[in-house]
């Protein structure tokens, strides 16, 4: 038995809709290790979010079409398990943390009843003994649990992502999914609410697959990283390789547009241009419009992974042509 | 010599609620020179927008001074304050329902100008409005287009097009980013910045993200539910922090970056209620320096050093 956790191999989806066909994930390769955080980094559109619905067999189906692909959860393949086995993992082996806390809580069942629906339907216990290990849950996640009573109103933004992160845990699965956790929270919310994440990932042995947009995020939390652009991952590595050795033309752009608090003099340098249409994707590389190193081929030619290490890769052309080529950093 | 714009002394803004006064804006005072920027930064509930809103008389403050090119603007009749309003503008967060969906680019930037009868004539209009869309970027195809048809970047330069329709010298900037990816994000941040340079614009920009503040402000202030806390120059505050909430907040920013990692200050317990609240330091029950005078009485701001301003007990000396 091998480590990984989850593992998906040439995942394609797309949405047929009445205006054409959205291209959302076109040929990812993904994989996480037992207690490993893997993180999801993308701006709207990239295909993050359909890519973790899939994993939980949620895309919607019309319009969502899974068209090619393998996802291996903890060995099991996703696409061949029935409804009813597939209702059984959820929860039990994978669960997901959403972004909203403020829509993803039922707002006419108490807090407690809603940690405890989880652990009854997966656990087979009874009710009190449900209700004893929702309080523990909420305890864990620091709430105290003489608040089990209480409505989801009652709870600040803060307070709710625990909760949640209380329901998704309850049944200590193997493969918790967060799509941008802190992102509706304010900063120093949003610190205590990753410190918490990280501490449960360690206590209950988990693998995390964190789903985000903000690289500083991704640097507190994770260990590898895959950068998503147009439903392709173009470049994948530890957190050092990204972040010390980044290779993609994107991945550049993604950190010369974020604002270097310890240099406040320093330029922003945004990547011209906005994402490609997804209904109209370049025949090349999905990236090529707004790449300031562009090539003849890039606009023709989808590239291929030109791997630098075991675990390091990148998709683009310069380097099938020549490994050594160097990113200029923005400094021209 | 800097001139100073606006000066705001003294505000205040309360709410009525059923549970009693809601202290949204609490006794703040800071001024404001004439191209600068002035950075607004605190968590949601701290009252950032609030004091935006009540500077440009959108919401009427409860008590306090605003003075504006030496005219107190508290005083003045609305016909006179519509007149002033061409001068004081405001881009929101949202770019998807700061726009009336039932207009066009070019009606909606020209709307403005039409209004206030600024030019009458219709040809002179078009040509303005034209000429504003080259100015935030946005290519002229677009005028016939309706702001669901375009991305959040492209709305909010309409907004943007829109604030600077008029005579505009200040511009409260709400969130004008927040809502936006990080690619676009920059290119709208630079976008204001050169609007600022060409134009000699003044901002009041209201953010929670301190590292879009910091790269773009030239003063921060920071507020904790109402209450400014801490004030100075943004490469002061950020290299020498006095406020524990500001010290907090500053290493709560998650970092890009895998160097010089910062110890991360966790704060406990969540921000206290603003409805009726005691005249102690608002901060005391999260703080880890709190002693038993900030539980007594309610700190007032002080300067330590030259600009820079503080209010708590035990840091403002």
């Amino acid at each position: 038995m091998d480590n990984k956790v989850l593992d998906i191999k040439d995942l394609q989806i797309r949405y047929v809709t009445e205006d054409g066909i959205v291209e959302a994930v076109n040929g990812i390769d993904i994989c996480v290790e037992k207690g490993k955080t893997l993180g999801l980094v993308g701006e709207t559109g990239a295909g993050k979010t359909t890519t973790a619905l899939s994993i939980l067999r949620l895309i919607p189906d019309p319009p969502g079409e899974i068209v090619s692909g393998k996802i291996l959860l903890n060995g099991i393949e996703v696409m061949d398990v029935g409804e009813k086995e597939m209702e059984r993992i959820r929860g039990d082996q994978v669960s997901m943390i959403f972004q909203d806390p403020m829509t993803a809580l039922n707002p006419v069942i108490t807090v407690g009843d809603q940690i405890s629906e989880a652990i009854s339907i997966h656990q087979h216990v009874s009710q009190e003994e449900a209700k004893i290990k929702a309080k523990e849950m909420l305890e864990l996640v620091g709430i105290p649990g003489a608040r089990f009573a209480e409505y989801p109103h009652q709870f600040s933004g803060g307070m709710k992502q625990r909760v949640i992160i209380a329901i998704a845990l309850s049944c200590s699965p193997r493969l918790l999914i967060a799509d941008e956790p802190t992102t509706a929270l304010d900063v120093t919310i949003q610190a205590q609410v990753l410190e918490l994440m990280k501490e449960l990932k360690e206590k209950m042995n988990m693998s995390m697959l964190m789903i985000t947009h903000d690289l500083g995020v991704v640097a507190e939390v994770c260990d590898d990283v895959a950068i998503m652009y147009a439903g392709r991952i173009v470049e994948q590595g530890s957190l050092v390789d990204i972040f010390k050795n980044t290779k993609h033309p994107y991945t550049e752009g993604l950190f010369n547009s974020i604002p270097n608090i310890d240099d406040r003099k320093a330029e922003l340098k945004p990547i011209r241009g906005l994402m490609s249409d997804p209904y109209n994707l370049p025949q090349g590389c999905s990236f090529c419009d707004r790449c300031d190193y562009v090539m003849e081929k890039c606009a023709t030619e989808k590239p291929k992974k030109v791997y630098f290490s075991e675990t390091h890769f990148t998709e683009c052309h310069h380097y099938s042509d020549n490994p050594d080529f160097q990113l200029n950093k923005g400094k021209k | 010599m800097s001139e100073v714009l606006l000066e705001v002394k003294n505000l205040k803004k309360y709410f009525d609620t059923p549970k009693g006064k809601l202290h949204a804006v609490d006794d703040i005072s800071f001024s404001l020179d004439k191209g600068k920027t002035l950075g607004l930064v605190g968590e949601s509930g701290c009252g950032k927008s609030t004091t935006g809103r009540v500077i440009l008389r959108l919401l009427e403050a409860t008590d306090g001074e605003i003075t504006y090119k030496g005219i107190k603007i508290r005083e003045l009749k609305s016909n006179q304050m519509r007149e002033l309003r061409k001068e004081m503008q405001i881009i929101f967060q949202d770019p998807f329902s700061s726009l009336d969906p039932r207009m066009t680019v070019s009606e909606i930037i020209e709307e403005p100008i039409k209004l206030n009868k600024i030019i009458k004539n219709k040809k002179e209009r078009f040509d303005r409005v034209l000429e504003l869309m080259d100015l935030v970027g946005l290519s002229r195809r677009l005028m016939n287009t309706y702001p669901h048809e375009l991305d959040g970047g492209r709305r909010q330069r309409i907004g943007i097009a829109r604030a600077l329709s008029l005579n505009t010298k200040i511009i409260v900037c709400d969130e004008p980013v927040s809502a936006l990816d990080v690619s676009i994000q920059a290119q709208i941040l630079n976008l204001l910045k050169e609007l600022q340079n060409k134009l000699g614009l003044t901002y009041i920009f209201i953010t929670h993200d301190l590292s879009v503040v910091n790269h773009f402000s030239d003063d921060i202030a920071v507020m904790y539910l109402g209450k400014l806390v801490e004030k100075a120059s943004a490469e002061e505050l950020f290299s020498h922090p006095i406020h524990p909430y500001t010290k907090a907040l500053l290493s709560a920013i998650p970092r890009a970056s895998i160097d010089n990692k910062v110890e991360k200050i966790i704060l406990k317990g969540e921000i206290t209620s603003p409805i009726n609240p005691e005249p102690i330091c608002r901060f005391a029950n999260r703080c880890n320096f709190a002693e038993d005078i900030c539980r007594e009485k309610e700190p007032e701001l002080k300067e330590t050093s030259s600009g820079h301003f503080v209010s708590c007990h035990i840091f403002d000396k």
